[in-house]
């Protein structure tokens, strides 16, 4: 049932000790980096000031925009000659931010994904494609180490190149993949144009998706395509990658590893916990990495914690699946709202398409929002009272939502501007 | 043959209308009625008679138009106070929803007649038949 038994059925007082001491043993390992060094001198921190996991409120936050500027060296805590890996982003604007490892972080960080995937019902006996990038990216060796670590049959197939993929997972029967959402609807239309069936002409059993924001209707779009159970997977680079928040076999939320990383939701504007439940932003500070801790890092993910326990005894916390990004978030009439949130309600119908745009306007001093979304043509049946039906419908499920009521515009197939990469989602022409 | 309208999903912008018509004026569709019903939020739904309507909404369908073809009923109008009212009445006293209803006049320029979108076509069909009312055919309604 468990990968590491006594951490993941550890009760919760054990967990708040474990991670206490490892929150102190963070710190003295933090304070040897130039970065950390210079601010925990300045705030007056030290390991003394460590009690209890609830004096993490003591510690300042650090952001992206630190890792940029103290980049490449600032964090690091060891000697060069000590680390063994480094995995740095692609850097569009600025600097890169890069994160060493030692052996004993690769050694954490491999454990922490093969936990994760034993969580999701991955075994020995599994053979494992691994559909994503390698080199930098963290997905590729993050996924690699984790599997073989599990005692998989590991398959490093890397992205792209579709036919091959689809041919490797025939001749090696393949029964789990990894990769990201969008790639395995891609994935399906390939199946069908070689005259395939995944479910009959595959052994494929199981699917990780992440890396990419998507919804729950999405997951079960590709269980009902695929025929096989998808796991929601959650990392970020700067916290190793993958292996930081996992589903299990329930399906209902992703455990957070609590050993590893000490996990926060706090409101992004204030900094402040939100109230237990509530959509805020995640920060984590890691417990168990040696060459480059990081402290209360902002993700800029939104999320929020699951209440109740797990039927799988993990005492591990569970998060929603991620719901958006603090960069993609507007507050209208005080509400905080993300896209994501509106994605959802109109997923619930079929007679509108996914592509939406969000209008915030200001009308006689007032903020108002609407809701512009393409009619699907081959639900159109020329009657406008099911259309203002439909209309009034989607204002109230979003209302109850977001709290805020919104105008809902149909529009004509095809007439949203469409995405090149990433969509444009909101359009904010409210005077300042 | 039953006669149709033409349902046209249409945002309410400037231009929109006019790319409705340019699509069928390219193929030589003639318009003989229109309507334009509107909602509050922006969007409506244009209703046309036009002569080839089957051809009509396969371009419209084609050139990314939502556009259906809804059963209508076309009567005669006789050319007398209350004679649309009688209609009507025939029509809510059986329990039929009228969805729309509007006039024009056929091709000879003499004769009114009345275009009602109703959810039981059928059903309207006999009851006006029992009231000594004749209904018109697709090929009456499109060509004349
Ligand atoms: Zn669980």
């Amino acid at each position: 049932m468990y990968w590491n038994p006594h951490i993941e059925q550890a009760d919760l007082p054990t967990l708040r000790a474990l991670q206490a001491q490892r929150l102190r043993d963070t710190i003295a390992h933090a304070e040897r980096s130039p970065f950390y060094g210079a601010l925990f001198a300045k705030c007056g921190i030290s390991t003394d000031s460590i009690r209890s996991v609830e004096d993490i409120r003591r510690l300042p936050f650090t952001t992206k925009e630190d890792l940029r500027s103290h980049f490449p060296y600032g964090f690091l805590t060891v000697d060069k000659k000590d680390t063994v890996r480094l995995h740095c982003s692609s850097g569009t604007t600025g600097n890169p931010t890069v994160i060493f490892h030692n052996r004993h972080d690769l050694d954490s960080w491999s454990n922490l994904v093969a936990r994760s995937l034993y969580c999701a019902g991955v075994r020995d006996t599994d053979v494992f494609q691994n559909i994503c990038g390698y080199g930098l990216f963290t997905g590729g060796l993050g996924f690699q180490y984790g599997a073989e670590r599990l005692g998989a049959l590991v398959i490093p197939a890397a992205a792209g190149n579709t036919t091959r993929q689809i041919r490797l997972m025939q001749d090696f029967a393949t029964t789990a993949v990894h990769t990201i959402p969008s790639y395995l609807f891609r994935l399906h239309t390939a199946f069908a144009e070689m005259g395939l069936d995944p479910a009959r002409d595959t052994a494929l059993r199981l699917f990780v998706i992440g890396a990419e924001p998507h919804t729950e209707e999405q997951r079960r779009r590709i269980e009902d395509l695929f025929g096989v159970k998808a796991f929601n997977s959650y990392g970020l680079s700067e916290m190793n990658g993958p292996g930081v928040a996992f589903e299990c076999t329930c399906q209902n939320g992703l455990h957070v590893w609590e050993d590893c990383f000490l996990t926060e939701i706090v409101h992004p504007q204030t900094l402040e916990p939100v109230v237990e439940g509530e959509v805020g932003e995640l920060v984590f500070t890691t417990l168990d990495r040696q060459a480059m801790p990081l402290v209360r890092y902002r993700t800029r993910d939104l999320t929020r914690f699951l209440p109740g326990t797990c039927p799988c005894g993990r005492n591990h916390r569970r998060i929603d699946r991620i719901s958006g990004r603090t960069d993609d978030m507007f507050i209208v009439k005080g509400c905080n709202i993300f896209p994501m949130q509106i994605e959802k309600i109109l997923m619930r119908f079929a007679q509108v398409g996914t592509d939406y745009l969000i209008l915030l306007q200001t009308r006689n001093g007032v903020d108002e929002i609407t809701i512009q979304v393409e009619m699907q043509a081959a639900w159109f049946t020329g009657d406008l009272a099911a259309l203002e039906k439909l209309a009034r419908q989607i204002v109230h499920e979003v209302r109850d939502e977001i709290l805020v009521t919104p105008t809902v515009q149909l529009v004509e197939p095809g007439s949203l501007p469409k995405s090149e990469g990433k969509a444009v989602r909101v359009r904010d022409e409210r005077q300042a | 043959m039953i006669a149709h309208q033409l349902s046209i999903f249409l945002e309410n912008k400037p231009g929109r209308l006019e790319k409705v018509t340019a699509v069928l004026k390219d193929k030589g569709i003639n318009i003989r009625a229109m309507t334009l019903a509107t909602s509050t939020a922006g969007w409506g739904i244009l209703n046309l008679i036009v002569d080839r309507p089957q051809e009509a909404c396969r371009h419209l369908s084609e050139t990314g138009h939502p556009a259906v073809l809804r059963e209508i009923v076309v009567v005669r109008m006789a050319d007398r106070p209350g004679a649309l009212h009688d209609m009507l009445v025939l029509l809510a006293n059986a329990g039929i929803n009228v969805q729309n209803a509007y006039g024009t006049v056929l091709g000879d320029g003499q004769t009114a007649i009345l275009i009602i979108d109703v959810e039981h076509t059928e059903h309207a069909r006999q009851l006006f038949t029992a009231a000594g009312v004749a209904t018109l055919t697709a090929e009456e309604v499109y060509c004349v």
